[in-house]
């Protein structure tokens, strides 16, 4: 694992901690095939929009609506995976 | 902490629907005029900012916290109102309160740029906000144009994508440590605004409130 797959999976966890109020263990405890969007509970569509809008943000990368859809927050490794192609492009 | 409950005020300007105004704390000191989070983040914030108010209240700083037109109290439609709507209704609170210094939170930041001096936590553009209320009508599988349940004006919405806070002397701003960008400090806090069920955070109200006291008294 290169340093960018580390910098990128700590920043995302730190992202899902802070929009959706997780605690330090339970965002640790995330991995990349942990289930997002239908699994975890406090993951609303509410959510998703913040949760897009704040990684924007932090990570300075744009999310164009057409890019949004269930693949995108199937697991925390597919959207890891597309950060890492937005951050890389 | 005295609890102590806010006073409400019409402040009836002759013009248009009278602004709601809340105010804490007497009107005797240094009045500041507070410009909360716009949209949803304004109810995600709601409890932050009112305890932020009457933290400062109690430490001889009076807050008034107009509802701009549209939104809370205000009995304007949203979608009848313009930018300069906004503005102006920042212009009549400040006189009306007399405040010359402005608390600004988030999209707050957009509209304190006619004040003497102000405050500034998490800045955000209007282009990012929204940006986040289209793509929330969009997951929620609504019409992206209608903004998720804030049916703005289409010049309205076309006037806030332009808006970037004003950069102006007599400026402090506070951002988060997770928010890069360069500001006066960087304080450690999650980003209340994204949370879907609104929450308050006495540590991050009492943070600000400390930070503002010691500006205001430098």
């Amino acid at each position: 694992m290169d340093r960018t797959t580390d910098t990128t999976d700590d920043a995302l966890r730190a992202i899902l901690r802070d929009v959706l109020g997780l605690d330090e263990a339970r965002a640790a405890a995330i991995r990349p095939d942990t289930p997002l969007f239908g699994a975890m509970p406090e993951l609303d569509s509410m959510a998703v929009a913040g949760l897009l809008t704040e990684i924007e943000d932090r990570l300075h990368i744009l999310v164009e609506d057409d890019e949004v859809d269930g693949e995108l927050l199937e697991s925390f490794g597919s959207l890891a995976r597309f950060v890492r192609m937005k951050k890389a492009a | 902490m005295s609890g102590s409950a806010p006073r409400v005020h019409w402040c009836d300007h002759g013009r248009d629907e009278p602004i709601p105004i809340l105010q804490w704390g007497e009107g005797t000191g240094r009045q500041l005029l507070v410009l909360q989070p716009l949209f949803e983040e304004m109810n995600r914030c709601r409890a932050l900012v009112a305890e932020l108010c009457r933290g400062l209240a109690e430490n001889g700083l009076a807050c008034w916290l107009p509802d701009l037109p549209g939104t809370g109290e205000s009995r304007r439609a949203i979608e009848t109102v313009g930018w300069d709507d906004w503005r102006s209704a920042v212009e009549i609170a400040a006189r009306f309160s007399g405040a010359t210094t402005s608390i600004a939170i988030r999209g707050g930041t957009l509209l304190d740029g006619g004040l003497a001096r102000r405050w500034r936590f998490a800045p955000a553009t209007g282009g990012s906000l929204l940006n986040d209320l289209r793509r929330s009508a969009l997951v929620g599988g609504g019409d992206p144009a209608a903004f998720a349940g804030y049916p703005l004006a289409p010049a309205f919405a076309a006037r806030l994508a332009e808006q970037s806070p004003a950069d102006l002397p007599h400026t402090r701003t506070l951002r988060l440590a997770s928010d890069d960008l360069p500001g006066d400090r960087h304080i450690d806090a999650a980003p209340l605004w994204r949370r879907p069920e609104p929450q308050s955070d006495p540590i991050l109200a009492s943070l600000l409130a400390a930070d503002i006291r010691e500006w205001i008294a430098s």
